[in-house]
């Protein structure tokens, strides 16, 4: 078979493979043995095949696509990929919504990355869940009178989920389109929806389900703001070209033909003109609205005697050659950048970027291996994998917006991880502040060291997430306050945690060698510090945040070592209790342990690695970094190989590692040796610590500014339905009474008095008639007489007169 | 004297017994006397099955065989016609067919049907007469979708107004009677409207401006005693010419057609309902029995965007165009209106009543931004997109909100409460219950793979093209729905304990329930994965019939009022 069909089909069963397993799982779970406890084999086989798969289909592809040294970095040519489509959900004319596949280096990277990832946290959580196997009291989660609650135990249910997970997210990475893209996008997010809320008894896990769907939905607005724009100006969703129909002029007649149609990567950056983002032709079209009804209503009067079709064509083409006029004088520029912002939008959500970052802490409510899986390794870098994916269509403004979101956040977050104590929330807002790191990479113009950090990330925020559930395991609490020595109780847990710790933090030997952390986060500051050098007047901010959020990285981190880990138990009886984790949990921390260790370094001997991977898929037109946007002329974002040249490369090493050993000894100083307590610190800076406890009070400001008055506005619409609109419906229908009841009063006076006083007067006449009745034979026979008489007289007179008349 | 080798005598009879079969139904269990209630009701059942298998029968692609009666999917136009004198004075005529907008709304009708007379099992009072009523409620429904001659189509309306009125009062909750008339003088209003609209259109239709070819193509045939005609093709014929009979003035500078334009979005909104002529469902559905309301939110709601597409638009385009502003502004705002007014609600039926208001918003919205966008690149498909979009949705509603109905119906028969803040822990209860109210519940949102999303996703795609204001606000709305859906879910489903009164009655759902329940879930998937399977229906009417045609007229009205433009110039 051609490489170019078994590639995406060895994919699709890698990713089909899961949703078998699902709905294997919905159907028979609770009957897969005792408590569905083969349900877990079901989920876990099937996503270490869809595992062994995606490796395969990496191997075929480095097969057939060899990594060469200086690809992407001059390259005027769209990266080596393979698109097309499986199947149409809607075609209209030329419009058609499909289903189908992108599949460039980037994507079987992501494959290989969250099908590894996945398989480790579906081995753990055979161990982790191991509870749900029996009835379980919960103890979170009383009812309102306190009481406990039995309830079933829910195993198979949640590797059901975790399988539909992978599906989803397999599907968002191997999404050829945008709106395939935001299909998958929604369904991890219900997934997530779900597995927040796996212990749905409990009023916060609900809450937090809720948090996290809504907070996403208003991302998922601006997404389909920016979904309008790009459908309404590229005319497609697709990534790459595809096989479309168009009308096209063949001996006079104007046929519908299949031909190649450019896809939104191809009409961004066209060919010839890859450096800068071009507005495509529909964008300039509807842009110039009114130029267009001028230019085709002369087209038409010029044609007037020409067939409808041909009019309509001729008016098209005068329209096309106008159209590299309009683009010239801006029009459909804002579109473009309100397309770019609108899919960012979608990615601030996902990723939870400042001001949507809120849901992201709160999703810890769910089990710990849904947190590294889903709120760590892979759904919320499923925003940043978006904005790289959609790099080329970025203008410099959204570049630059990327860029200071992704800066508020990686600082804010990391300040906020300062003061957390439970210790799965510090790892939320490490999360948060990573992202923050990758947005602010790709948002200078480095789209490598976001995208390499996103790999990075992935593998040692998995590994102390599950590191934390094991502690959690051992403890039965996530507050770090009452652990403390525990090295002593679960060895392996401490050492893997502290290669995370030592990763995350960017731990390494400047220029020699590192662990994987260090040398994504130093390519991060390297694109930062020659940002700043292009941009001499604000540049230094993002640098001076980049870095002081890496010593922060590196302070937190190791707190939450000590914390845990070091010095002797603060709280004997859960010290009592704990105990190192069963294997099935610590293989897979060992695992990524190691991963986390070498992710960063190539195979020794080839120039097969991570990076050079990534480096392939680096998209078109970013080899001369970004600048000239028609709004913001002056921002230019770097060429990315511009960081890595020594002098810059050095600078930017020296300072991370500086501030990382900086942040590493402050922790140690404090929470290692305990030469100060940082209790001391606390009650120097009341206020300052007051608001990094209360997370810069972004809940209660958006109860305040959002959820309230959606809740009020909501109370005032039903009352207006209720006494606005029904009062008048009610009313009416009174009024019409009132008016029914008044006819009938004037009926009953008028009409019915009359017809009443008639029928008295009759009856009246009647009773005194009555009299005449005798039944004497004698006076009926007068009468007779007496009315014969009268009759005879009567009729006489008349009849004379008549007869004078005529 | 029946000759069954004459197709058109098999189409009548085909025809006929789809839309007369539930009558005929009906007047045996008037006649008939002394059954059970159980055969009552099987029988019914029976009907009601038979009509759903006409339907499919006739939804089945035609191939080359020779079989009368199924559809041709992709021809455009009307097939299956049949047509009889019925008042020839007037030239009222039985002119009944389909075509790709009315097929899937038939089917949705006769299926929803079947579902809804299984659904009618717990009710005890006084079953003939329910039974009777539903079945000449379907008669009226499935009359409305086939109908083509306007005053055959106002009859139906009709027809189906009395048992409505009738079901809701009688079989109905505490406020049944308010329900009732509220709904009755509601639709009697826009019956009023429809009425006359109807007329001013008939009196001012003249068959002679028609050519002998569009004479054939609308099926006006025979000897003709009055140049004014019913037939609703012939009028779109006439209301999209040149010089439209109806263009000329009526009143304040408005012309007729835009007149009867107004009158008759007014009569189809009320049924739709849009904002601000909403108020009657919320109250129907809290009255409403379980299988009326399911009725009531899956087809009766129908009709009002059908009445839209069907009459309003391809008849008089020229209002349409220009009232177009009115058309998707009353949608936008019956999404955001009815979404807020959800959140709101304490009642579980009247919630889900609410958020049928705001998801038909995306229908007038899809059906509105259909007539404005010539003016940019007279690309036809936008408009063709957010149409098909519209239809989409309309179906997509019919099976999520029947769904919702039916599944509040089943909590309620066993607690009988509906009040939102009584409930939950459901899910630990009755697990499989509620597995089905999340799919259905997440269809409604409008979770991709399910049917709700393609419709609301094609409808602000399509729409964006003539409005951007409309469609961020319509986007905006999203967010809504997952608020008070998900919000919903939380307090019915989830939380460690029931709260309300009867727990011992929380039951698992039976497998009646579970089998009425089953299809819903299904087509809800299927639609939402293969979203062709009814776009390949109504593809082809809508770009042809509707928007190729109005493209045209469009463009025609376009180029002139530039022309003239740029001659004043």
């Amino acid at each position: 078979m051609d490489l170019n069909t078994l590639l995406p089909r060895l994919l699709a069963l890698a990713w089909l493979l899961p949703l078998g397993s699902f709905a294997l799982i919905v159907f028979f779970g609770p009957r897969m043995g005792r408590a569905g406890r083969y349900a877990a084999h079901v989920a876990t086989s099937a996503i270490i095949a869809a595992c062994v798969l995606s490796f395969a289909a990496l191997g075929l592809w480095l097969f057939q696509h060899p990594l060469t040294a200086g690809h992407g970095a001059h390259a005027a040519v769209a990266p080596p990929h393979l698109s097309d489509d499986w199947y149409s959900l809607g075609d209209f004319g030329s419009l058609r919504v499909t289903v189908g596949y992108y599949i460039d280096s980037l994507t079987l990277c992501m494959f290989c990355m969250v099908t590894l990832v996945a398989s480790c946290i579906h081995v753990y959580s055979t161990g982790y869940m191991h509870g749900e196997l029996h009835d379980v009291f919960d103890t979170f989660g009383p009812t309102e009178e306190g009481r406990m609650i039995r309830r079933r135990g829910r195993y198979c249910r949640f590797f059901q989920c975790l399988s539909l997970f992978c599906f989803s997210m397999l599907g968002l990475v191997i999404a050829g389109n945008v709106a395939m893209v935001f299909a998958f996008w929604e369904l991890v997010g219900i997934c997530s929806y779900l597995l927040i809320g796996f212990w749905h008894e409990r009023k916060s896990a609900s809450n937090a389900a809720n948090k996290a769907f809504i907070v996403n939905r208003v991302g998922d607005f601006g997404m389909i703001v920016g979904m309008m724009a790009v459908w309404a100006g590229f005319g497609t969703f697709s990534f790459g070209d595809y096989c479309g129909s168009g009308r096209v002029l063949d001996h006079g007649q104007v046929v519908v033909k299949d031909r190649m149609m450019p896809g939104i990567f191809s009409q961004a950056r066209p060919a010839g003109n890859v450096e800068k983002v071009r507005v495509p032709d529909g964008m300039v079209q509807l842009a110039a609205r009114d130029e267009v009804k001028k230019v085709v209503a002369a087209a038409y009067r010029q044609h007037s005697n020409a067939s409808e079709a041909m009019k309509s064509l001729s008016a098209e083409k005068a329209v096309r050659r106008k159209v590299g006029e309009w683009r010239e004088q801006g029009y459909g520029y804002w579109l473009l950048v309100v397309g770019g912002l609108g899919i960012f939008c979608g990615c601030v959500g996902k990723s939870a970027q400042f001001p949507l970052h809120v849901w992201l802490p709160d999703a810890m409510e769910g089990p710990t291996p849904v947190s590294a899986l889903i709120h760590a390794a892979t759904m919320v870098a499923a925003g940043v994998y978006l904005v790289g994916r959609f790099y080329p269509v970025f203008t410099p403004e959204v570049l630059l917006v990327i860029a200071c979101v992704g800066c508020v956040t990686l600082f804010m977050a990391a300040t906020i991880a300062l003061t957390a104590t439970d210790i799965k929330r510090v790892l939320a807002y490490s999360t948060v502040s990573q992202l923050g790191f990758m947005m602010l990479a790709l948002g200078l113009g480095g789209w490598l060291a976001g995208m390499f950090h996103l790999f990075t990330h992935a593998f040692f925020k998995s590994l102390l997430f599950l590191c934390s559930g094991s502690v959690i395991h051992a403890c039965g609490t996530n507050e770090m306050p009452s652990m403390g020595g525990l090295r002593r109780k679960m060895p392996i847990t401490a050492m893997t945690m502290l290669i995370g710790c030592l990763a995350i933090a960017g731990a390494g030997i400047p220029t020699v060698i590192g662990l994987s952390g260090f040398y994504s986060k130093d390519s991060i500051i390297a694109q930062g510090l020659s940002f700043w050098a292009a941009n001499p007047r604000f540049g230094g901010l993002f640098f001076y945040t980049a870095v002081c959020g890496a010593g922060l990285t590196a302070f937190y981190m190791f707190r939450l070592w000590y914390m845990t880990f070091a010095g002797n138990a603060r709280d004997g009886d859960v010290y009592y209790h704990a105990h190192e984790s069963p294997l099935s949990m610590t293989v897979p921390l060992m695992i990524l342990a190691l991963m986390a260790v070498v992710v960063g370094w190539n195979i020794p001997f080839t120039k097969l690695g991570l990076e050079p991977l990534l480096r392939q898929a680096a998209p078109l037109g970013i080899a001369e970094g970004a600048s000239g946007g028609l709004l913001l002329p002056g921002v230019h974002m770097p060429a990315e190989h511009l960081a890595h040249e020594h002098a810059n490369a050095i600078k930017a090493e020296l300072a991370a590692f500086g501030v990382a050993l900086f942040g590493f000894l402050a922790a140690t100083w404090f929470f290692g040796l305990r030469k100060l307590d940082p209790a001391d610190v606390c009650r120097t800076f009341p206020r300052t610590y007051r608001f990094l406890v209360r997370k810069w009070m972004f809940d209660e400001l958006y109860a305040f500014c959002f959820v309230r008055p959606v809740l009020r506005i909501s109370g005032w619409i039903a009352a207006v339905d209720r006494k606005g609109i029904d009062w008048c419906v009610d009313g009416s229908a009174r009024l019409t009474e009132a008016i029914a009841r008044f006819d009938d009063a004037i009926d009953r006076v008028f009409v019915d008095r009359a017809v009443n006083l008639a029928s008295q007067w009759t009856y009246a006449l009647g009773i005194r008639l009555r009299k005449v009745e005798t039944g004497s034979i004698r006076q009926y026979v007068l009468w007779l007489a007496v009315g014969l008489v009268a009759l005879v007289v009567l009729t006489s007179l008349f009849w004379s007169n008549a007869v004078a008349g005529g | 004297m029946l000759n069954f080798s004459d197709p058109t005598v098999v189409l009548t009879w085909l025809l006929s017994a789809v839309v007369f079969l539930p009558a005929l139904g009906a007047l045996i269990l008037c006649i008939v006397p002394g059954q059970s209630d159980k055969s009552i009701k099987g029988f019914s059942l029976f009907i009601t099955v038979v009509v759903f298998l006409l339907t499919v029968y006739m939804a089945l692609p035609a191939g080359h065989s020779a079989s009368v009666g199924h559809f041709a999917i992709g021809t455009a136009g009307m097939q299956n016609m049949v047509n009889h004198a019925w008042i020839p004075s007037f030239d009222i005529r039985y002119f009944l067919g389909v075509d790709g907008i009315s097929l899937p709304l038939v089917l949705l009708t006769s299926f929803l049907s079947v579902l809804a007379m299984w659904a009618s099992w717990p009710i005890n009072k006084n079953i003939r007469a329910y039974c009777a009523l539903f079945l000449l409620l379907e008669t009226g429904m499935l009359g409305v979708f086939l109908a083509l001659d306007f005053f055959l189509f106002y009859v139906f309306w009709e027809v189906m107004l009395l048992p409505m009125y009738f079901l809701i009062g009688i079989w109905g909750g505490p406020r049944r009677e308010y329900a009732a008339i509220k709904f009755f003088l509601f639709t009697l209003v826009g019956s009023v409207l429809l009425l006359v609209a109807m007329l001013m259109l008939y009196f001012a239709s003249d068959v002679s401006r028609l050519s002998e070819a569009q004479r054939i193509a609308c099926n006006l045939v025979g000897p003709r005693g009055t140049p004014h005609t019913f037939n609703l093709l012939a009028l779109m014929e006439m209301g999209q010419m040149q010089n439209s009979p109806f263009g000329h003035a009526l009143l304040w500078g408005q012309s007729l057609s835009w007149w009867a334009f107004l009158l008759l979005l007014i009569g189809f909104i009320i049924k739709l309902p849009a904002v601000p002529v909403h108020t009657w469902l919320p109250d129907a559905h809290v009255e409403a029995p379980t299988p009326i309301s399911m009725i009531l939110a899956g087809v009766l709601l129908k009709m009002g965007g059908y009445g839209v597409i069907r009459v309003c638009y391809p008849i008089c385009p020229d209002a349409g165009y220009h009232l177009a502003w009115l058309v998707s502004g009353l949608g936008t705002l019956s999404m955001v209106y009815g979404a807020f007014a959800a959140m709101a609600q304490k009642d579980f039926k009247r919630l889900v009543a609410y958020s049928s208001v705001s998801h038909m918003g995306y229908v007038l919205l899809g059906i509105g931004a259909w007539s404005a966008i010539a003016g940019t690149n007279y690309r036809t498909d936008y408009w063709s997109m957010a149409m098909n979009g519209a239809l989409f949705q309309m179906i997509a509603h019919g099976i999520s909100s029947a769904g919702m109905f039916f599944l509040v119906g089943v909590v309620y028969e066993r607690v009988h409460h509906r009040d939102l803040d009584k409930f939950g822990g459901l899910f630990a209860r009755m697990p499989v219950y509620a597995g089905i109210s999340m799919i259905i519940f997440f269809a409604a949102l409008g979770l991709p793979g399910l049917c709700g999303f393609i419709g609301e996703v094609f409808v602000t795609l399509g729409a964006w093209n003539y409005s951007k204001t409309l469609c961020v606000i319509a986007a905006s709305v999203v967010i809504l729905t997952a608020g008070y859906i998900l919000w919903t879910i939380q307090r019915v489903y989830l939380g460690p304990e029931y709260k309300g009164p009867h727990p011992e009655a929380l039951t698992p759902m039976t497998r009646r329930e579970i089998a009425i329940a089953a299809p819903l879930v299904a087509l809800a998937i299927i639609l939402g994965v293969f979203p062709q399977t009814l776009f390949q229906y109504t593809k082809p009417t809508v770009e042809s019939m509707v928007v190729q045609k109005m493209a045209d007229w469009t463009l025609r009205t376009d180029v002139r009022h530039s022309g003239s433009e740029g001659q004043s110039r």
